[in-house]
């Protein structure tokens, strides 16, 4: 048997577009500057599906979102690229106030289809608009679902469901992932949204986590082998989220890490230590452990090392809960 | 472009259907029975009735807010009791009682309307590029005023529809008054129109009293906009002879605007009395036949408040509400 081929996420990601344009003649791709393509993911998609299809929008980010709504209501699946996901935020009423709300409030009778894709992520000492992940802004409003994946594996799979979900959703890549390898299968498969994975198997302590830190849970997982067993759970997707699946670690495991690089403060990491508070407390032998953006606004420079959960941060706070 | 008889006698038929029912939203707000808001239409409705009347059903039509689209609505046929009944928050509401004045009318093409000042610009553009992706003919036109024409998004969604040459038809109602602020405080030009213009856009100014000017105007605006030529911007200039919303207040700035004023704008500048002095001069109508088309209208909307009063107040439960967040799948069968 040959060997499973390697994409970069770009790679994993232009192919689910392929894919799913090739199976829906509603799917079309609109953002920013995707033609010539600031990120690689859209290489070659101009020259295959032809301008109909494949359109740079304008720099107008509030328009793009709102032209998105009007196309879905009318039976098409945009697909809208904001380059990076923080410039979303001039859209924030036309996605997390009306698109969000729109199925909803209208008496649930009229689905909006739209995938939103931007990048994000801490690590490039590029500041707050590019790094944002927007992940912790976008579950506070019913409606939106989110995923961010953490291999192109993943990237493909959740690429394909996002379009093929009726809703909106939010498909966010890290930045520093962009041309990252990973194994992906020639056969078609989707990764369907609200699925988390175990990405390592541990007895000890659970970290919860997604996109690039998963890789930095693994790492430590990994330091940490002979003295402590740590099993890193992918969230993959942060709405629906797969509390299920976290339970059931937690059952195994009587600690929980969780790993988020978004701020602290009412985050995704705040949001899933409530739900162990609730409906996970009796299972856990230590209190649950956050890492995330510490409560400041994200800065340029050098200070990655105390704004990004690293390899170290991590490994405090697994030994912590171990105590 | 000249109107006939027959398409007079049907703005006419519609203005005083819509100006109707805005009497009845009215009485049912001062009431107490109707959930949100209601902006009244009063003499503002001319150009809601020329939109709405001269849209196919399967153009897409966002109206402006004043009087919640009723002109727009009653006009293009939309099931109005289910409206009444939505605004009043009842289980027949078009939206199940959920939406308040947010109402929508998928199969009329009519999404809904929405708070937040600006929407419409990019939701035009996105109902116009769907027909043109689709390669129909149908057109897009929205409706909005001075007020939400301050918003950037005004530019955005006009240039976007300029530069890719979309099917969109953009209606601004200027009574230069967003609330209180007059937009000569905070605009720097008075007729919007001009900024259509200087963005490769043909554009006309109407009298928004003047029912048959404005119906001259969809028809030129849509037209133009049906045969592939692209955007089309209509500026109508219109009155608000009473509050911004009911029970708000009505001044420009801190400053009461004149009750005589007001009086006079009721008095004079009325559209239907307007329209009726010009049909009944051309002898299109009778006096007899508009006395008919009005009480006409007074049963219709009898009729819509009865039906929608019998409907239950909607209360679902939080279980219901939750389980309706999101679309279910489609199912897709995999290669």
């Amino acid at each position: 048997m040959s060997e499973v081929r390697e994409l970069t996420f770009s790679e994993a990601i232009n192919e689910a577009y392929i894919e799913e344009m090739q199976c829906d003649e509603n799917v079309f791709l609109f953002g920013e500057c995707i033609r010539a393509g600031t990120f690689p993911h859209t290489a070659g998609l101009l020259k295959k599906f032809g301008e109909k299809r494949v359109l740079d929008s304008p720099i107008a980010e509030a328009n793009m979102a709102g032209f998105a709504l009007g196309a879905a209501q009318e039976g098409l699946r945009p697909v809208v690229d904001f380059m990076y996901a923080g410039f979303s935020y001039y859209a924030a009423t036309e996605i997390f106030l009306n698109t969000a709300s729109y199925y909803h409030v209208h008496g649930s009778q009229h689905p909006v289809p739209i995938v939103y894709v931007g990048t994000c992520g801490v690590g490039r000492r590029v500041g707050y608009e590019h790094a944002t992940p927007v992940y912790g802004t976008a579950i506070h409003h019913p409606g939106l679902k989110v995923c961010m994946p953490s291999t192109p594996y993943d990237a493909k799979g959740l690429m394909k469901a996002a379009i093929r979900d009726n809703n909106p959703v939010f498909f966010l890549w890290h930045t520093t992932m962009v041309a990252q390898k990973g194994p992906v299968p020639e056969e078609e498969y989707i990764v369907p949204l609200g699925l988390a994975d175990v990405k390592r198997e541990g007895t000890d302590v659970t970290i919860l986590t997604l996109g690039l830190q998963v890789h930095n849970a693994l790492a430590v997982a990994e330091t940490l082998q002979d003295e402590i067993s740590v099993e890193v759970v992918d969230a993959r997707s942060v709405e629906p989220f797969d509390l299920e699946t976290l339970l059931k670690s937690v059952e195994k495991t009587t600690r929980l890490v969780i790993v988020d690089e978004d701020i602290e403060r009412a985050g995704f990491a705040a949001e899933i230590s409530a739900l162990m508070m609730e409906q996970g407390y009796d299972l856990l032998d230590a209190p649950v452990k956050r890492v995330c953006h510490p409560n400041f606004p994200s800065p340029g420079g050098y200070m990655d090392a105390y704004t990004m959960p690293t390899p170290e941060r991590i490994e405090d706070a697994v030994r912590e809960v171990c105590r | 472009m000249a109107l006939t008889k027959k398409q007079k006698k049907l703005l006419y038929i519609n203005l005083t259907r819509a100006m109707t029912l805005d009497r009845m939203m009215m009485r049912i707000i001062r009431a107490g029975r109707m959930t949100g808001f209601y902006h009244e239409g009063g003499v503002s409705l001319a150009p809601g009735v020329a939109i709405g009347s001269f849209l196919r059903k399967d153009d897409c039509l966002g109206p402006h807010y004043r009087a919640h689209g009723i002109a727009e609505m009653v006009s293009k046929g939309v099931d109005i009791p289910s409206y009444l009944a939505e605004h009043m928050g009842r289980e027949d509401g078009c939206c199940k009682g959920r939406s308040s004045y947010h109402w929508s009318y998928p199969d009329d093409k009519m999404y809904g309307a929405g708070a937040n000042l600006g929407m419409p610009y990019g939701l035009a553009c996105g109902y116009s590029f769907a027909a043109k992706y689709k390669g129909t003919d149908q057109v897009a036109l929205t409706a909005f005023g001075d007020g939400s024409f301050q918003e950037g998004r005004s530019y955005e969604g006009l240039s976007m529809a300029s530069a890719w040459k979309l099917p969109a038809i953009f209606w601004c109602n200027n009574n230069g008054i967003a609330q209180h602020t007059e937009l000569s405080n905070v605009y720097p030009i008075e007729d919007l129109s001009r900024v259509a213009a200087a963005l490769g856009m043909p554009t006309m100014i109407v009298d928004g009293q003047d029912l048959f000017a404005c119906g001259e105007a969809a028809l030129k605006a849509i037209d133009h906009a049906r045969k592939g030529k692209g955007p089309f911007f209509v500026e109508a200039k219109y009155l608000r002879a009473q509050e911004h919303n009911v029970g708000g207040l009505n001044t420009s700035g801190d400053v009461p605007r004149s009750q005589e004023l007001m009086e006079k704008w009721k008095e004079e500048r009325d559209p239907l009395k307007l329209a009726t002095l010009q049909l009944l001069d051309e002898g299109i109508l009778t006096q007899k036949e508009i006395e008919k088309i009005q009480k006409d209208a007074e049963d219709e909307a009898d009729k819509i408040e009865e039906a929608a009063d019998q409907s239950p107040k909607a209360l679902p439960s939080i279980e219901e509400l939750l389980a309706a967040v999101y679309a279910p799948d489609t199912v897709v069968e995999n290669a």
